[in-house]
């Protein structure tokens, strides 16, 4: 396997001969893909990864200039889709990952040919004329906070959970088995996603675009959803039932069923 | 058979309990959390529960704790805040679980929390002193290396001027001794003599600025074991050189060596010639200053004593440290390593060098073990 493909830990299924990519959000890894990526494999090459510093990506390929912003994890995405040589490929992006998305396409034309992003924000706090959400002193409270939880991480137990994503047992006695993070790197990470600003990046959107919105989704509201599908040119926006923002997994056949009218 | 009230063991268990919608609606909450948040039933039921959380608790709901209960059934140990009715955080630990039906469906959520403010604030307290400790380490380490350079630069440069004195001195003494054998009157004899002490008096403060390089070098003080070569001429050379030196002082000496010390013999009398010049030096002039050296069963001990005044305690600590001076005249002052040799000269054979002071008298003890075997197991 390549440097790239091992770095981000890609798995690959499907049949199909166009690729569609999932990128998860913050807050987990590519298990946040399990309920909706095995219905598009018909279809599809399915490709799922996880961002550098989640999951079973390569911990120490974790660098903290190039990581310190959106852009870094769009070169990622860009890097796996020219070694699986995307063309005209559909990129599926969850939370944060649906605004490095929009910087990747936009950083490789023609390599993806669609978007489908899944409770997008491109600023998470309020800013003058623009409602995110947030304060900046939630973001800072938000970052302290992710401190109390560590998720079940301690050092000793870095070198078997990552040295082997494949096989779940070896962690079964640790409390959390899923979406472990480094708490120095989730952080890093909360604070890339919560602070950054997107926003002029979106009327640059050259590809047909699908939103997906949640009902009640304190993260992504839909007052920012309505902003992001009306500045990314060619848009539509569906509005899901799902409550929450994570309808991946707590609606899936509804997340499934909706692109399945654009894609 | 024992009767169980269940619906008061839920309603009144040590520990929060919630029950939840999968969408996150609150159904249940028990009187304990009610009492605990201040918010009744009433105003709970209905609303979502992260609506009572902290904005990070929220988004640390949505992000973490929601999706991780729809992939492995369960989320344990998870710290959350809510907010209670009166605005004050309400910090707990929790445990959550999800109901399924048989095909997997979400039915409901149940979460237990327990009141963990105090565990909370240790484990900021402890992440705060991790980060206090990270800190610290990485200027500790700064310091250290910076600190290593200087005094190794230090050292080297004292061994190098050590030597570098040593030649100019040596052709000085060499001088002096051919204008002594040409001497015509006796102003030039006492010049002669004045600069033949001179000259030893600064050979002996090379010399000592040489054994602190030495002792701070690393390896300490060398010795040169002379094991069954009688120590007590040495000693009684070192009495007699002294009292020579010292006229109206007298120097009291009484040696009891009656088994080999294995030593190094020059160095011992090094060290019994910078005790007893400091005993000459701080001591009262009108009282004598006793050598004592004796052989016991397994030790040697050796101890220089004299009258005065006490040291002060406030020296007491830094008496052994290089460079310190007491406040003897200026004009007896040597560089302040005496002491400091002398207990490097103990710590390399072995043993040591302590001092007791009071108005009756100042005593220097010296006590090593006779053999290398005794050193080990004598202590």
């Amino acid at each position: 396997m390549s440097k790239v493909l091992e770095r981000n830990n890609v798995h690959i299924q499907g049949a199909g001969a166009k690729a569609m990519m999932f990128a998860h959000g913050f807050g987990c890894d590519q298990n946040m893909w399990r309920f909706v990526a095995p219905a598009f494999e018909a279809d599809f090459r399915t490709v799922l990864f996880d961002h550098v510093g989640a999951g079973g990506s390569d911990l120490s390929a974790y660098d903290r200039a190039k990581y310190s912003s959106l852009e870094g994890y769009a070169t990622d995405v860009v890097e796996i889709a020219r070694e699986l040589e995307f063309s005209d490929a559909v990129f599926v992006g969850h939370s944060v990952s649906s605004m490095i998305g929009v910087i990747a396409a936009e950083k490789a034309p023609g390599m993806f040919g669609k978007l489908v992003l899944i409770g997008p924000s491109p600023r998470y706090i309020d800013d003058a004329g623009y409602t995110g959400g947030f304060s900046a002193k939630q973001i800072e409270e938000l970052l302290e906070f992710l401190e109390s939880n560590h998720m079940g991480w301690s050092a000793q137990m870095a070198p078997m959970i990552m040295g082997n994503p494949d096989r779940p047992e070896l962690g079964e006695e640790l409390t959390n088995s899923f979406c472990r993070t480094d708490p120095d790197i989730a952080k890093a990470f909360a604070r890339v996603t919560f602070t950054s600003d997107n926003r002029e990046d979106l009327a640059r959107v050259a590809v047909p675009t699908l939103v997906l919105q949640c009902s009640e989704d304190i993260i992504a509201s839909q007052d920012v959803g309505d902003f992001v599908n009306r500045t990314i040119p060619n848009s539509r926006m569906i509005v899901l039932k799902a409550t929450g923002h994570c309808p991946n997994l707590s609606a899936p056949e509804e997340v499934v069923s909706a692109m399945r009218t654009f894609v | 058979m024992v009767s169980l009230d269940f619906t008061d063991m839920v309603e009144n268990a040590p520990c929060g309990y919630v029950s939840l919608s999968p969408a996150g609606r609150m159904e249940y909450v028990n009187r304990t959390l009610t009492g605990w948040s201040g918010h009744t039933a009433d105003q709970m039921i209905g609303k979502r529960f992260s609506d009572f959380l902290t904005m990070a608790g929220r988004i640390y709901y949505e992000t973490h704790i929601a999706p991780l209960l729809r992939m492995q059934g369960s989320f344990d140990e998870f710290a959350i805040d809510v907010i209670k009715a009166d605005g004050q955080r309400l910090q707990m630990i929790a445990n959550a679980t999800e109901r399924r039906d048989t095909d997997g469906k979400p039915l409901s959520i149940r979460l237990a929390l327990i009141r963990a403010t105090d565990r909370r604030r240790y484990e900021q307290e402890l992440l705060r002193a991790r980060e206090a400790a990270r800190t610290g380490e990485r200027s500790a380490e700064v310091n250290l290396q910076r600190e290593h350079e200087t005094s190794e630069l230090r050292e080297q440069f004292i061994a190098v001027l050590g030597h570098d004195l040593r030649n100019p001195l040596a052709s000085i003494s060499a001088g002096v001794r051919i204008l002594d054998r040409t001497v015509q009157t006796e102003k030039e004899r006492q010049v002669i003599a004045m600069m033949q002490t001179t000259v030893m008096r600064m050979a002996g403060l090379i010399d000592d600025v040489l054994d602190l390089a030495r002792g701070r070098l690393g390896g300490g003080i060398r010795l040169n074991l002379d094991f069954g070569k009688p120590l007590e001429p040495v000693l009684m050379g070192v009495v007699d050189e002294l009292r020579l030196a010292s006229p109206g002082r007298i120097i009291e000496a009484e040696f009891k060596i009656e088994r080999p010390v294995n030593c190094d013999g020059q160095r011992l009398g090094q060290m019994l010639s910078n005790l007893v010049g400091n005993a000459l030096t701080h001591g009262s002039s009108s009282k004598p200053v006793i050598v004592h050296a004796e052989t016991r069963e397994r030790e040697f001990e050796l101890w220089v004593s004299n009258a005065g005044q006490p040291i002060p305690q406030a020296a007491m600590d830094k008496l052994f440290e290089p460079f310190f001076r007491g406040n003897a005249h200026a004009s007896r002052q040597g560089l302040g390593l005496g002491l400091y040799i002398a207990s490097q000269i103990a710590k390399a054979h072995g043993g040591e060098l302590t001092v007791s002071s009071t108005s009756e008298e100042t005593k220097f003890t010296f006590t090593m073990p006779l053999s290398p075997e005794a050193r080990t197991s004598g202590k």
